[in-house]
């Protein structure tokens, strides 16, 4: 997903001459290496400085510049959350906040550097969008459309690898959620590599509706209810707290529009990150692994 | 005619007008920072009514956004905004806010959180080589961190097309800088950083007329100017006292008092 992003990144940069980077002293990590050395002048690093990389940033835009801030989650926007809110959002700038290392799946770094809360902070607030790839097919797709973007923008993406995990045969749009397979019996919805392990699942009982959640704010309101509407029951998965993440979005979309349905989420329930050299580990240690979601697909199903 | 050995700067009468406006404004609002507006105000009138800059083209990044009431007054006399709707300051249907924002024409950054300004006005100044960028920033604000993550920034990329104004009243909310957090030597400082400084007195219209020009000069320091300001300079029974920071109501023993002068 890094790698996806980085590449596109680069390609874009060829036809955009407005086409910026700030960095934040993780060159080697963000994978811009590449891009730093090509684009000598239009590679800015601030050093370890996210405050002042959210500033510049947003100076840079308003210069008419194309930003894309790129450093982890956990610093961007874990510590530069007033500049990003004042500098960026106040003044109504599109800068593109690039949020590497969402997630549990950032494994063995532990709790400081597995950011599950960047959706929640940045879903908050105003005139921002919020983003998360399912893949690295959809992390072009997204990279391209967001490029394009005239508003303040937010995308995570996680550590690890994740090759093409569905065959997207739709583009990625901004506010639309995609459904990746089609059933009666349960919604399921989420956003990033979570995501993919509802996909193929050994559960010949039921029928999944499996809705990819990548344009988190704004939401596909349409999508999300009428497939509910037509199963009347809803599991959203995700690797980021529970508290003011995706499910409670969901959760306050189901609640004004009068559907009634069961509802439940997987996701860190109030708690820290932690070590592990296996991120799955992770997953099956804080209640995100594929059993978790049978487990949870079963209680859906035995509510009357 | 002469005051103090120099002839009467023909900006003095501007910023008189300005000062009565500024005031007003806040005492009608019954709130606003009376203090910190009017330690600028004179910088800011500089940057304004003379030809040095050209703010259609150049940047004016007002770093502490409580001092809007001092830009306002400044953009309704220069005719950005109505001169009317200055009344309206801080009222909920009007875009005058308490904190500067972005959305009043001639005001390029919606503030109130300190110590972003420097940061916005580098990247500005970065993006626009082409022009000048001209910062306010103030003595209190340099307790945030960021403000220095910034003076390291405009060294190294040579914003020689930036300048950072540098309101020293020696003041804030609560006390004196010297008391809250020293700053000790702030040109020595900023020199030790990679900048050229000039320190003057931040209410001589002649000094600083000379002090932007040379710093307008600079082709790849960023200028600091370190302008020594009084905190509610103007009135005197308001000068240096950190109470008229901010003001809610004032009796009208005092407005009277302070029209008086104001009006001299």
């Amino acid at each position: 997903m890094r790698s996806a992003f980085a590449d596109t990144l680069f390609d874009l940069a060829k036809d955009d001459p407005n086409l910026y980077v700030v960095s934040v002293g993780l060159r080697p990590s963000v994978l811009m290496d590449k891009f730093a050395q090509h684009y000598k002048t239009h590679f800015i690093e601030c050093g370890v400085a996210e405050n002042n990389a959210a500033g510049i940033s947003a100076g840079l835009a308003k210069s008419g510049k194309n930003v894309f801030l790129c450093t982890y989650a956990c610093f961007s926007p874990g510590i530069n959350l007033a500049t990003i809110k004042q500098s960026i959002c106040e003044n109504n700038l599109s800068v593109k906040i690039i949020g590497y290392h969402g997630g549990l799946l950032t494994g063995e770094l532990g709790a400081s550097h597995q950011m599950l809360e960047d959706i929640a902070l940045m879903r908050s607030l105003p005139t921002m969008e919020v983003f998360a790839p399912l893949d690295a097919i959809e992390t072009v797709k997204m990279t391209k459309v967001l490029a394009k973007s005239s508003k303040p923008t937010y995308m995570r993406l996680v550590r690890p690898d994740s090759p093409e995990a569905y065959p997207h045969k739709k583009g990625f749009t901004i506010g639309k959620s995609e459904i990746l397979e089609s059933g009666s019996d349960v919604t399921i919805l989420g956003y990033g590599p979570i995501l993919t392990q509802a996909l193929n699942l050994e559960i010949s009982n039921w029928k999944l509706e499996i809705i990819n959640c990548s344009s988190i704010k704004p939401i596909d309101e349409k999508t999300i209810l009428k497939s509910i509407k037509k199963t009347g029951r809803c599991l959203v998965v995700e690797d980021h707290q529970m508290a003011g993440g995706l499910g409670e979005a969901v959760a306050t979309l189901i609640l004004k529009s009068g559907l009634k349905c069961k509802f439940t989420q997987i996701g860190v329930d109030n708690q820290f990150g932690r070590s592990s050299l296996d991120p799955l580990d992770l997953y099956r240690l804080y209640g995100l692994s594929t059993t978790d979601i049978i487990t949870k697909i079963n209680y859906l199903m035995s509510k009357k | 005619m002469k005051l103090w050995g120099q002839p009467v700067h023909p900006l003095t009468s501007i910023a008189r007008e300005l000062r009565l406006t500024v005031f007003e404004m806040i005492n009608s609002a019954k709130s606003g920072h009376l203090g910190g507006s009017f330690s600028v105000l004179d910088i800011m009138t500089v940057l304004y009514f003379t030809n040095i800059f050209n703010f259609d083209r150049d940047h004016f990044i007002l770093s502490p956004g409580h001092l809007s009431a001092t830009l306002y007054a400044i953009l309704g006399k220069i005719g950005k905004i109505p001169e009317s709707s200055l009344p309206t300051f801080s009222q909920i249907d009007s875009i005058l806010e308490s904190h500067t924002n972005s959305q009043v024409p001639g005001v390029e950054f919606s503030s109130g959180a300190l110590g972003q300004g420097l940061s916005f006005a580098s990247g500005l100044a970065l993006g626009d080589k082409g022009h000048h960028t001209i910062c306010l920033t103030t003595d209190g604000e340099h307790d945030e961190g960021q403000i220095w993550e910034a003076i390291m920034f405009a060294n190294k990329y040579h914003l020689g097309n930036l300048i950072n104004i540098i309101d020293c009243n020696h003041m804030q909310i609560g006390g004196s800088t010297d008391e809250i957090m020293p700053l000790d030597e702030l040109a020595a400082k900023y020199i030790r950083f990679g900048w050229t400084v000039q320190t003057i007195d931040g209410h001589n219209f002649y000094q600083l007329e000379k002090a932007l020009k040379t710093a307008k000069n600079s082709t790849i320091y960023p200028a600091c100017i370190i302008a020594k300001t009084t905190m509610g300079k103007g009135i005197s029974f308001m000068e240096n006292d950190y109470h008229y920071h901010d003001v809610k109501k004032l009796s009208p023993e005092i407005y009277q008092k302070a029209i008086s002068e104001l009006s001299k």
